[in-house]
């Protein structure tokens, strides 16, 4: 099993690689013998336009990963703590956007905005629709992490007079935060990435994927493989502190073994 | 002045910490939803809607032969995807739940950052290692071998593609499923003299069922409305019913059409959801946490 999951490592990271190894070469087309430049990035920081979508995407990603968090944790609260009648319901309704394709959810949108209240593509409208399907993914993160929370804890903290929102910040909040980190991450790479919802939102305000699809009809230019290259130089930084962490035990993640 | 007591009944911390989830959902998603339904009964005209209702959309839908083969190709090669998924994320999903230890999340991190790069660049690359003047078939061209025509621009490049974009999605709800399992269950199975193989297929596979069939929707579903993946890899025998559906949104302005086009797709979802709820038995779900 083991194995099978190197593989699957394997598959997932090759065209990562290919984005990386594309983003040094001079031809991006077929990119041997190698002959490594770096052009691209050049190309990629004097060009404004990468620099707006890339700020649009970071705008996209983030509100809608804030927004998706902070509804998908009262939720998911709400449920756990506050036994209901209507808990199957509440599960339903926020699970609900994970049923509906992302292109189904970008063109009703874009289908009620235009037609129905007459309005162009803005930031906002595409927020709250990535955030629709961010909703959904964060609850089910927070959902499957929380059902096994311990709300005594909570309960004592109450007893000795805190108030919910204190309880919250100082006794739940330490507990669960790696999921809700999680959660906020799932929904921000979503948003960040997201074409089919962004697209049909937005209009003519370029996103990384918009500015991608829109090169496709010359041709994928090689600056979008440096920017490319370096999102996943940025995310692997990361994972590498993240090892260092789990490592040598300084900070668990929620894992609860030694 | 106090609020009216039965407003106050009304709002208990349950209301007050799902309401906006609810209220948001509902606005953003069921709203503009149903106005697709309703447009779907409308009338388009060079690119205006005209509200007189009739069932046109549907009968040029079930009527023309390409519309019927695009949604046909798309449910089979979505069936055949959360297929193929299914089977090799489930013991991917295991090891990493059972042998992670403390790396787990790094390992399920590591699934999901192939997202950090957009979905066109990676199925470029993915064109660029698979298809004609790819990394695959120039190699074995300059090796002296025939290039693989499997490989180039068929259903079947588009199923790779399909797999490598929805696979982590399958792992990860698995692996979410797997997390709250305790495997003392199994251990005790084994105590009172089951197989691995009759332990798996009694205890561990029905207590994680309702995280597989998330799992399978979330793969079937994305493979279903796929517009990218097939254009890029498919080649010009594997339009999907999107590509078509979302051709209606843009180039031809038909928007009744789409609109039919989108109804007739979230039935094809909805039907797998259903059938998938029908087999989902609540008692022996194993989140009887959250049904307690």
């Amino acid at each position: 099993m083991a194995g099978l999951l190197n593989l699957l490592y394997v598959f997932l990271y090759a065209p990562i690689l290919y984005v990386v190894f594309v983003s040094f070469s001079e031809d991006i087309v077929w990119p041997f013998p190698l002959s490594l430049t770096s052009q691209a990035y050049a190309d990629l920081f004097s060009n404004s336009l990468y620099a707006d979508a890339l700020a649009n995407s970071l705008i996209l990603g983030v509100g809608s990963g804030i927004i998706s968090t902070a509804i998908a944790t009262a939720g998911v609260i709400g449920i756990l703590r506050y036994p209901s009648k209507r808990r199957t319901l509440i599960i339903v309704i926020f699970l609900s956007p994970l049923f509906v394709a992302e292109l189904l959810i970008g063109i009703s949108s874009l289908a009620f905005n235009s037609r129905i209240l007459g309005l162009p593509g803005n930031m906002f409208s595409a927020i709250a629709a990535n955030a629709v399907e961010g909703i959904a993914f964060s609850f089910l993160i927070i959902l499957s992490q929380l059902v096994r929370y311990d709300w005594q804890m909570d309960e004592a903290a109450m007893v000795f007079g805190a108030r919910p929102a204190r309880c919250f910040w100082e006794v739940t909040l330490p507990t669960i935060w790696p999921s809700l980190l999680g959660a906020f991450l799932i929904s921000f790479i979503l948003a960040f990435n997201n074409l089919e919802i962004s697209f049909y939102n937005l209009g003519a305000i370029p996103t990384l994927p918009s500015v991608a699809w829109g090169s496709l009809r010359f041709g994928l230019g090689p600056e979008l493989f440096a920017l490319a290259a370096l999102t996943n130089g940025f995310v692997f930084l990361i994972f590498a502190v993240m090892y260092v962490l789990m490592r040598t035990g300084l900070v668990k993640f929620g894992y609860r073994g030694k | 002045m106090k609020p009216d007591s039965t407003w106050r009944d009304f709002l208990t911390p349950f209301v007050l910490l799902t309401g906006p989830g609810t209220l948001f959902i509902g606005v953003t998603l069921l709203v503009p939803l149903l106005t697709v339904v309703m447009f779907s009964f409308w009338r388009t005209e060079s690119y205006e809607l005209y509200a007189d209702w009739n069932f046109d959309n549907y009968r040029v839908l079930f009527g023309e032969a390409a519309y019927r083969t695009f949604l046909i190709r798309s449910v089979v090669s979505a069936a055949v995807t959360s297929l193929i998924c299914l089977v090799l994320a489930w013991p991917v999903a295991y090891y990493i739940a059972r042998h992670g230890g403390r790396y787990r999340l790094l390992l399920v991190l590591l699934l999901a950052a192939p997202f950090f790069t957009g979905v066109i660049l990676r199925i470029a690359a993915l064109q660029g290692i698979l298809g004609p003047g790819g990394l695959i078939n120039m190699s074995l061209g300059l090796a002296g071998f025939a290039p693989i025509k499997l490989l180039m621009y068929t259903q079947f490049a588009a199923t790779i593609g399909h797999i490598y974009l929805y696979i982590p999605f399958m792992v990860t709800a698995i692996y979410l499923s797997l997390v709250n399992f305790d495997f003392a269950l199994l251990d005790t199975a084994k105590i009172n003299g089951a197989g691995p193989f009759r332990a798996f297929i009694e205890v561990t596979w029905p207590l994680n069922w309702i995280g597989t069939s998330i799992g399978t929707v979330l793969v079937f579903i994305p493979c279903l409305a796929s517009t990218i993946t097939p254009r890029f890899l498919g080649g010009p025998n594997a339009t999907s019913f999107g590509m078509s559906l979302s051709q209606q949104f843009g180039e031809t302005g038909t928007w009744a059409l789409g609109s039919a086009m989108s109804v007739v797709m979230f039935i094809f979802s909805f039907l797998v959801i259903a059938v998938l709820k029908f087999t989902i038995d609540l008692r022996r779900s194993g989140f009887t946490g959250a049904g307690r």
